[in-house]
């Protein structure tokens, strides 16, 4: 296709509209709940045999994060917007093992933080969060509340979800409905 | 109905998490003729006792698998990975 | 009325006065105290009136078995009817209320029930209720309906919030009590992370109403101690109000924690109630015994009370539960209380003691009448005597309260919620739980042990055994000395007394005394199970706790068999009853179901959209501009722009499935029923997917983004089902194909441009070319977007039939890219439209939806059977869509519908019928799928799937809808009222 790049509409600002952009941090009595900034999140498809991540180096160096979803599926992620030339680059770096689909706009973060974040997950998921099962680096798909969700353990007391764009806001409510026993009076 | 699903991949899960499809049992040929699909579409046996199904654990792994449980007991004694369990 | 508080001892803090009140009179009580033991206190002995007869009855337990304490505690929002004033925690300002009585408590006309008791015996509804059946609306169902129930429920909404908690332990301790206590306390230590729960607001179970001195403390410090221990281990949670209702699969717990039940002023922030779901690896009951009434004539008047429950109000609370007391046992836990009471100074009239043989270590000096029953007890209202029977004379003794104690139940019924049934133990003369179960032991009393020393050992051990089955090394601690501890050894169960002319109640929740289970024998009905429906025994709120032993072992008796051959009815959750707002929990108002939002439902709102909701979506269903006041208006007119300049609408809703891998295109030639293999790269198709028994499950557009990779969209209201269905198939049929999936609905946001102006409007945006011979019909790919500021996707795709293009973007670029869209496209009269004006385009150009793909239409009825692939030896659903009936002429196939008269309208779901046929369903031959008022055509026009339709063009029909009673002569037509060449497809 050939490039014409006159008289084109131009994108009027701001050019991108967050998920949860009206979403104001909650913070509570040993708890918050913030929503992360647009960052990257790929989608990482291998074979389901595939059980480790050989290419782990190549995602490392990219700057990206890489977190288990399910046998021969990742997520790797970044706080930083990956530019179309580097994703493209990577991709190919990852073939033929690994397929790549971008899900920087499909899926949201929301993160709980303090020494309670595990508590009031506690009241949306049956995933065992005492630090012996669910140790710092550990990640899993579970329900919280009504909504399937990605969580992974980032620190002691800090935890990232990353849920579907369209049921982001229903979730930071409920957490933030859960989280409400410890609101600051 | 169990409360708790082992999924080979996660680890305990509320059954919530689940959803069950049918009896797991083997897709006929294409020509294995009218009578035998049929009966793979049609036809399910009620045991009491061992029963082998298709469960999807749609809101963690998304990966499909071969619950054994008991109809009965509903003790479950088995579950597997969809693609190493083929019927 | 002078105060039943003595003047010192209780766990009550006598410093904190509490005010409340019952039936509107003010009342004081003391923190600490329960709402019965604050009634108590008071002298209100009549406390509520009984079920079926209405008569009087007071506090009989101390605890969450109580049958006749039922009282509705709060008001307004806050109200709930059946609350057991045993288990009321008291705060200033309750307001209690009695139930089943009009019109007050004192007085209640109901009482003549009890007059009518002949005709009011077991098995009376079944026996009166019976015909004429024409009386049942009109007569019977009323009166059984105002007769029906205890409390009232409120209609106001509930004001609190309530909420659901997991949590993870290696053991679960039910019950608090010494033996629980000392089990968690083994296993605690040993460093498993044991959690505790206890119904109670304290732990310490017994302990709280004990005298004995255990390791030099009295028991209530020595619990005390122990609780303090537990509450030091990090690895140890102590709930305490909290009650495991609950023992389900795989080592499954419910429990339901009162959380603000018991504060005067609820804070907003925290929920009411708790309901946790305990997922333990073992769990020990420690859940204590029920002490047994004992029946006899009278025995539910006020002031008759369970020995245990009286030794509780006055050791725990500081209550005399009368100023003078008569005893009524079959085993020693009644000198307990005979001790108690004499060392508190209350007046003990006598102890009558169904046992020849005298306790040995009997010091007290009341008078002890051995080898003796009571027969009667009398009062009404209030217990004024007893009459003692013993050595073939009677007597009668004046009391005001009577303590009974029949011997004791374990309580099991959580052992039991799975299955297992209760084992009867004659040398126990009481039910046990059934052995072996599996991750869940017993200990202390519910284990049939008595006397706190043996309890505490007991529970020691079997935490230590639970902690070492699971990798903890555990010891269980040398038990302290316990001095005057009473081992109420078992003694043979008194079913019933004889001798008495008045009712003797077994069931006192339900009013079923002991003739009625006679009856039911001999009525036939002497199967546990059918003489509990008989008779209603065990049923309601209590669920028999307290009645259900006595009333096996009567039934034993009159049919001349054990206990145990007569068995038990099922236990099944819940143990106490538990709130629906606890089961709803956080999930109520705008947390009861998720809400799914496009990316540009912000963009649309902004834009003045009505919203519809479709499934958990909110789509916009259209957008009123000023002026339009009638929804009609506003949809004809995004319609009418749509066919004549262009329209935007927000697809993003569709499902979209990314698929990659060297064998995608295979395996989408065997999910789709038309060819996929050789669809080549930039390309888009239709696909029609159908279900293993040849019926179509959906349909949607996949394109070719790279030889190894495609992109699917499903409708939006199965994308999460085709997702499942398309993981199925390539997990558990064909995992050797290499190839993967990942849903990617929510990455993009998908825009429809349509009209004929579609592609002068989107060429000032795309910077690719997108003229006709560049992008034609069915061109898909990526492409550049204003200026190179970002890239995103394009399908060059109809559903209105017009000239049109969907364009995908990472969903965060939707509104602004819808924004520069609108920009470029108001030269061309560009609109929104919305879901309703969507759905008005594909009906006019007869695209189906899942109102047409019904479950029972092949791809041959929607017209759409040349798509079936002839030629790939396999796909899903091609074996069964072979079967012969479903090619078979008089099928139900698509067709359109349009009025005779133009300004006649009809709806979808009426029957289609033959011209001049009656209007009866057996003249059915089909019905309108999808109707609307069609602009273009100037009518209301309709969808049908109708009996073999596709030859009827042209036919006269009638379309009936029989639930408005509305007719209206139509045609059927072929289902495209709009450019049925397709010319303007390809513009």
């Amino acid at each position: 296709m050939a490039e014409m790049t006159t008289n084109r509409i131009p994108l009027t600002a701001p050019p991108t509209q967050a998920a949860l952009a009206d979403r104001a941090p909650v913070v509570r009595e040993g708890v918050t709940l913030e929503a992360l900034p647009e960052g990257t999140i790929l989608h990482l498809l291998a074979r389901p045999t595939q059980v480790a991540a050989p290419f782990a180096d190549k995602v490392a160096a990219a700057g990206l994060d890489l977190r288990v979803v399910a046998p021969g599926q990742w997520f790797a992620t970044a706080p930083t917007v990956m530019s179309g030339a580097d994703l493209v680059v990577l991709s190919q770096a990852l073939k033929p093992e690994v397929d790549v689909v971008d899900q920087s706009h499909g899926r949201v973060g929301i993160v709980l933080h303090g020494p309670l974040a595990a508590r009031v997950l506690a009241k949306g998921t049956a995933v065992d969060l005492d630090p012996s099962a669910f140790p710092v680096g550990r990640s899993a798909t579970t329900l919280v509340g009504h909504i399937a969700a990605h969580l992974t353990r980032v620190n002691a007391e800090r935890f990232e979800i990353v849920v579907q764009r369209g049921f982001a806001g229903s979730l930071f409510d409920d957490l933030s409905q859960m989280s409400l026993e410890f609101a600051r009076l | 109905m169990a409360s708790l699903i082992t999924c080979p991949h996660c680890g305990a899960r509320p059954k919530e998490e689940f959803t069950v499809k049918s009896a797991a049992l083997p897709r006929p040929s294409a020509d294995a003729g009218e009578a035998v699909w049929f009966d793979h579409v049609y036809l399910r046996d009620n045991p009491r006792g061992a029963y082998e199904e298709y469960w999807h654990h749609t809101s963690g792994c998304r990966r499909w698998l071969v619950v054994s449980r008991n109809t009965a007991t509903h003790e479950v004694a088995d579950a597997r990975d969809a693609s190493e369990a083929r019927p | 009325m002078t105060s039943y508080r003595l003047p010192t001892g209780g766990l009550v803090d006598r410093t904190a006065p509490l005010s409340f009140t019952f039936d509107g009179k003010a009342l004081s009580g003391l923190a600490g105290d329960s709402l019965a033991s604050a009634l108590l206190a008071n002298g209100v002995r009549l406390v509520g009136r009984s079920f079926k007869y209405h008569r009087p009855r007071g506090i009989l337990t101390a605890g969450a078995s109580e049958p006749n304490a039922l009282v509705t505690v709060g008001t307004g929002g806050r109200s709930e009817p059946n609350s057991r004033a045993t288990m009321q925690e008291l705060y200033a300002g309750l307001v209690a209320t009695s139930q089943n009585r009009w019109p007050s408590l004192d007085l209640d006309i109901g009482a003549l029930n009890g007059l009518l008791w002949p005709f009011l015996g077991a098995g009376f509804y079944y026996k009166t209720f019976m015909w004429p059946g024409a009386l049942w609306e009109k007569l019977y169902e009323p009166f059984i309906r105002k007769a029906a129930g205890l409390g009232r429920a409120t209609y106001e909404s509930d004001p609190d919030q309530y909420e659901k908690q997991w949590a993870h332990c290696d053991l679960l301790v039910v019950g608090a009590g010494p033996a629980g206590l000392s089990a968690a306390l083994a296993a605690g230590r040993a460093g498993a992370r044991v959690i505790v729960a206890d119904e109670q607001a304290h732990a310490g179970g017994a302990l709280l109403s004990e005298t004995a001195t255990i390791g030099g403390a009295s028991a209530p410090c020595f619990a005390a101690a122990m609780v303090a221990e537990l509450q030091s281990l990090p690895n140890v949670q102590l709930l305490t109000r909290a009650t495991v209702f609950g023992w389900y699969d795989d080592m499954v717990f419910g429990a339901v924690e009162r959380v603000q039940k018991h504060v005067a002023a609820p804070q907003a922030h925290r929920p009411m109630e708790r309901l946790w779901r305990i997922v333990a690896r073992r769990a020990l009951l420690a859940t204590g015994a029920e002490e047994r009434p004992l029946v006899f004539g009278g025995n539910d008047t006020p002031g008759v009370m369970m020995a245990g429950a009286a030794r509780t109000y006055l050791n725990r609370y500081g209550i005399a539960a009368g100023r003078k007391a008569a005893i009524f046992t079959t085993n020693d836990s009644g000198y307990a209380l005979a001790r108690d009471l004499e060392a508190a100074g209350v007046e003990l009239a006598a102890i009558v003691d169904s046992r020849r043989q005298r306790p040995s270590d009997y010091r007290g000096k009341a008078r002890l009448i051995s080898g003796a029953i009571v027969t009667d007890a009398r009062g009404g209202k209030s217990l004024s005597s007893i009459r003692v029977s013993h050595d073939g004379r009677t007597e009668d003794i004046s009391v005001d309260l009577l303590a009974m104690s029949g011997g004791f139940n374990p309580v099991i019924n959580l052992a039991c919620h799975r299955g297992g049934r209760p084992v009867w133990s004659d040398a126990q003369g009481a039910f046990l739980a059934p052995e072996s179960l599996a991750g869940l032991a017993l200990a202390g009393a519910a284990n049939a042990v008595t006397g706190i020393a043996a309890c505490l050992a007991d529970g020691a051990e079997a935490g230590a055994r639970l902690a070492a089955e699971l990798g903890f090394a555990a010891a269980p601690d040398s038990t302290p000395s316990v001095e005057d501890d009473i081992i109420a050894a078992p003694t043979a169960p008194l079913w019933s007394v004889p001798g008495s002319k008045v009712k003797a109640f077994v069931d006192f929740q339900n009013d079923v005394h002991v003739k009625d289970l006679g009856l039911a024998v001999r009525e036939g009905y002497g199967h546990v199970e059918l003489a509990k429906r008989y008779t209603t025994m065990g049923m309601a709120t209590d669920q028999g706790k307290l009645s259900n032993v006595n009333a096996i072992g009567l039934l034993a008796q009159v049919r001349g068999v054990s206990p145990g051959e007569v068995g038990t009815t099922t236990f099944r959750p819940f143990y106490t009853p538990v709130s629906f707002a606890a089961l709803a929990g956080a999930h109520h108002g705008r947390h009861f179901q998720p809400v799914r939002k496009s990316p540009m439902h912000d963009w649309a709102k902004a834009r003045g959209a009505t919203f519809v909701e479709t499934g958990l979506w909110y789509r916009p269903a259209w957008f009123p501009q000023p002026g339009e006041t009638h929804w009609r208006t506003s949809v004809d007119r995004e319609v009418r722009n749509v066919r004549a300049n262009v329209g935007l609408c927000d697809m993003s809703t569709l499902g979209k499935i990314e698929i990659c891998g060297s064998d995608a295109a295979a395996f989408l030639d065997r999910v789709y029923c038309n060819p996929f293999l050789k669809l080549p790269v930039g390309k888009a198709r239709y696909g029609l997917m159908l279900r293993e028994d040849g019926m179509v499950y959906d349909d949607g557009t996949t394109s070719r983004i790279a030889e190894d990779r495609f992109f699917m969209t499903t409708t939006t209201a199965y994308a999460a089902g085709v997702m499942n269905h398309l993981e199925f198939c390539s997990q558990a049929l064909w995992p050797e194909l290499d190839m993967r999936l990942a849903s990617a609905t929510d990455q993009w946001a998908q825009l429809a441009v349509a009209g004929p102006k579609a592609r002068a409007v989107l060429s000032q945006i795309v910077d690719d070319d997108i003229s006709d011979a560049a992008f034609p019909f069915l061109a898909a790919g990526e492409v550049s977007l204003c200026g190179s500021a970002l890239r995103g996707r394009l399908f060059r795709i109809s559903f209105s039939g017009e000239l049109a293009y969907e364009l995908a973007v990472p969903a965060g670029f939707g509104p602004a890219i819808a924004d520069a869209i609108m920009a470029a496209g108001e030269a061309h009269g560009i609109c929104a439209y919305g879901a309703e004006a969507l759905a008005v385009l594909r009906i006019e150009k007869g695209h189906v939806t899942h109102n047409e793909i019904n479950g029972t239409v092949v791809p041959s009825d929607l017209g759409l059977g040349r798509m079936v692939s002839a030629k790939k030896p396999d796909f899903i659903g091609r074996a069964m869509l072979a079967r012969e009936g479903l090619q078979a002429p008089g099928r139900a196939q698509l067709v359109g519908v349009v009025p005779l008269d133009k300004a006649d309208a009809f709806r979808s779901g009426a029957h289609i019928l033959a011209a001049g046929a009656e209007t009866t369903l057996e003249n059915d031959q089909g019905y309108i799928t999808s109707s609307c008022f069609s602009p273009h055509v100037g009518s209301s026009i309709g969808l049908a799937l109708v009996r073999n339709g596709a030859a009827r063009h042209g036919e006269e029909i009638v379309i009936w809808n029989g639930l408005r009673g509305e007719i209206t002569r139509g045609r059927l037509c072929a289902p495209v009222f709009v450019d049925p060449e397709g010319g303007r497809l390809h513009g």
